[in-house]
């Protein structure tokens, strides 16, 4: 069979996130947030090599656990989870609940969005506008990003990239390489 | 005629056989291989549950496509519904190709032969995940073969490249079809 494969919405926005994040217990109280990347903590107080615009500290994370890191990049907000977290409640299966709650907080920003857009005063319809506007910049960036994250794992892989503009505003990439 | 469950549908791709393609992934198939792209496609409970005839009316009205894919999911446990939708399109001039996971002997049904009937490549056999290669034109691993069963397509036809296709949507998500290498399916 050919494959259907979609990845997940990649976590780019920052509110949507925080969002998700208090839903999965992890709120406002419990979440450090900064400008700039700051290094994470191992649960001997070592510092780690990976760093985190938002960061959960270790002691909210359980036991021995070390700090739990989310780092803005060009195509969403990476996770950085030890091993050890990973195998002990914070793997594959809470990334996916948070994912998934990622989701439905993006669907509801979009719905309060749409119906602030239309709401009866001046100020309110203004801002929406406004914050809207500037969704539709990051998402712009984020699909050149992501364009851009293909064609260097395609170069790596000695796939040649024939590009096309597909329904409406899908970009298609298709990747070739000679194999016999 | 029953209604047909639907899993997926990529109305362009280039990655699927000979062509540009209308692609439809079916949804339910009992042969569970391991290691298989779609597992989300096994379950046979209902999910766009389609008229076949409706939906061949939409796959012959897509501008540009050389032809119709069926893939999955197993199209040959759907054989009923498929083979009226797949007659229906090779009637308009658009060439159809199969993929199943069964092998040729083991489609021996009425409505196995009906679906074959209006079939011009059919792809056949399990999916074996150690027998798994990315270098075979329109299969993922080296167990399975291709049947041409028209003269309308033959070896030629198969590209000499190992191919698969991203689709960037516009909030950035990301899918993949065709035989994608494992460095490609992860988000980072």
């Amino acid at each position: 069979m050919s494959a259907f494969i979609t990845l997940a919405l990649p976590l780019s926005d920052q509110e949507c996130l925080l969002a998700a994040l208090a839903e999965l217990g992890f709120g406002a109280n419990r979440v450090e947030v900064h400008d700039s990347p700051v290094h994470l903590t191992g649960y001997q107080g070592d510092q780690r090599v990976q760093r985190g615009h938002i960061v959960i500290r270790r002691q909210h994370v359980g036991e021995a656990a070390n700090d739990i890191g989310f780092e803005r990049s060009p195509t969403g907000f990476r996770a950085h989870v030890s091993d050890w977290d990973q195998a002990h409640g914070y793997g594959p299966e809470w990334i996916r609940r948070l994912q998934a709650s990622y989701c439905k907080q993006d669907k509801l920003k979009q719905a309060r969005l749409a119906r602030e857009r239309e709401d009866a005063d001046v100020e309110t319809r203004r801002a929406a506008a406004v914050q809207v506007r500037r969704q539709a910049e990051d998402q712009q960036r984020l699909v050149a990003a992501q364009r851009r994250a293909v064609y260097e794992k395609a170069r790596k892989m000695g796939y040649r990239v024939q590009e096309e503009r597909h329904q409406g505003d899908t970009l298609r990439l298709v990747l070739v390489k000679r194999s016999y | 005629m029953g209604l047909l469950n639907v899993a997926q549908m990529i109305p362009h791709s280039a990655v699927n056989g000979p062509g540009e393609r209308f692609v439809l992934w079916v949804q339910g198939c009992s042969l569970h291989c391991p290691g298989c792209w779609n597992p989300a496609t096994w379950s046979s409970r209902p999910n766009q549950m389609i008229a076949p005839l409706d939906l061949a009316e939409v796959i012959v009205s897509t501008p540009r496509i050389e032809g119709l894919t069926l893939t999955g999911g197993e199209p040959f446990e759907q054989a009923a519904e498929l083979a009226p939708l797949a007659a229906r399109v090779r009637g308009h001039g658009r060439s159809v190709m199969v993929f199943t996971g069964y092998e040729l002997g083991e489609l021996v049904t009425d409505a196995h032969q009906a679906l074959m009937v209006s079939c011009d490549i059919l792809v056949t056999g399990r999916y074996r995940r150690a027998e798994r290669s990315l270098g075979l034109a329109w299969r993922g691993s080296a167990n399975q073969r291709i049947h041409f069963l028209t003269d309308r397509y033959g070896p030629a036809s198969m590209p000499a490249t190992s191919e698969c296709e991203v689709h960037i949507a516009a909030d950035g998500r990301l899918t993949l079809t065709g035989f994608p290498p494992p460095a490609l399916t992860e988000n980072h």
